[in-house]
């Protein structure tokens, strides 16, 4: 694997520094691009749900969390919960509907029930604070915790000086901390 | 120190990079303690997605091809023995207190994972005249080790949550202030 000395965030990202909050209420007055920045914020944790949950309806688990997004978000009250809580409610239900067609299905609009699964719900905001990283900071991390590699064998893996293996891992977890005080899930 | 610089050093406290002078500032510093603090649970998040992921990584990859039925009956083995023996799922509480007999901390043992035992450290009043950073040990009959270094709010009080070893029967747990290893605070 290598990395691009420049490589940021996706093309396409154009809300960055804004609050999962402020992001919903946006989408809820229809704005696409706040849309696509929360599909990418979210992608990946919305798809960890619906693999654990959906197995294969996958996909279409994935269109179908992001459709209701879209059409739900004016529903979320932020006095009711976080932003991760309630998006990871509607992903986790609609996975469930989908994964279990013959069950009657779970209202989408309850409140969020999640305060009784606090590891899952830490789990799905972490991917979607690693997404808002740059792509060199979030890559240094995963490869240092998901794969238990030394800075050293990180700057071997990247071809980068170990400089800036060091560098990146320090600023993307002051990044994510920063986050995590900020948007707590 | 200047600020700036240890703001972007915090991370390296994570890993035991132990510098006298980051220290020094962190110690005067609120928002640096802030920021450690947050630094201390992301990692541990990112620790258990770790874990957690490498777990269902690995169920999955068992369970594909001719291994699924083995590892079905593994499973069932399992649970058969975590039935049989349900000693090894109990939570152990320990209570910790300062020299004067005050209790202010209790730490909760169980079962996390085949490897590891979970141990949740609930502090209520650690005496914080000389800094809010501790650090957790723990030994048996023949060894001790560190657990890891945990940050009290301003009433002395935090949750906190480590992993050890679980082929240790660990029963004796104290904490000290970071950096000086012979200032406990509490013991049980």
């Amino acid at each position: 694997m290598t990395i691009q000395p420049e490589s940021g965030r996706p093309v396409g990202s154009v809300l960055p520094g804004a609050s999962d909050v402020e992001l919903l209420r946006a989408v809820a007055s229809g704005s696409e691009q706040a849309f696509a920045e929360l599909r990418q914020r979210y992608g990946r944790a919305v798809q960890r749900v619906c693999r654990s949950v959906a197995g294969a309806e996958r996909e279409d688990c994935e269109q179908e969390v992001f459709a209701r997004i879209w059409r739900k978000a004016a529903l979320y009250d932020p006095a009711r919960g976080s932003a991760a809580a309630w998006l990871l409610t509607l992903a986790r239900r609609t996975a469930l509907n989908l994964g279990a067609a013959r069950s009657p299905p779970l209202p989408i609009e309850d409140p969020p029930a999640v305060g009784e699964r606090p590891a899952e719900l830490d789990a799905f905001w972490l991917q979607a604070g690693l997404a808002r990283l740059p792509e060199r900071e979030r890559t240094v991390i995963e490869l240092a915790y998901y794969e238990d590699l030394s800075e050293t064998a990180i700057a071997r893996r990247l071809r980068v000086p170990l400089g800036s293996v060091k560098s990146w891992k320090r600023r993307g977890l002051n990044r994510l901390a920063t986050l995590l005080g900020e948007e707590a899930p | 120190m200047r600020h700036g610089d240890a703001w972007m050093r915090l991370p390296d406290l994570l890993e035991d990079r132990d510098d006298a002078s980051l220290l020094a500032h962190v110690r005067v510093c609120a928002d640096c303690q802030r920021q450690l603090f947050l630094l201390g649970r992301l990692d541990r998040l990112l620790r258990d997605d770790a874990t957690a992921n490498a777990a269902s990584r690995r169920r999955r990859r068992l369970l594909r091809g001719p291994l699924a039925a083995a590892a079905t009956l593994a499973a069932a083995a399992a649970i058969l023995l975590a039935l049989m023996l349900p000693q090894h799922g109990r939570s152990e509480a320990f209570v910790l207190r300062t020299a004067s007999g005050q209790s202010v901390a209790q730490a909760l043992m169980g079962h996390a994972d085949a490897r590891n035992a979970s141990l949740a450290l609930t502090a209520r009043g650690l005496p914080i005249d000389h800094g809010h950073m501790f650090v957790l040990w723990a030994s048996d009959d023949s060894s001790s080790m560190q657990v890891g270094r945990f940050m009290v709010d301003q009433t002395g009080g935090c949750r906190v949550r480590f992993n050890l070893p679980a082929d240790h029967p660990w029963n004796h747990f104290w904490v000290t202030r970071l950096g000086k290893a012979a200032a406990v605070a509490a013991s049980t």
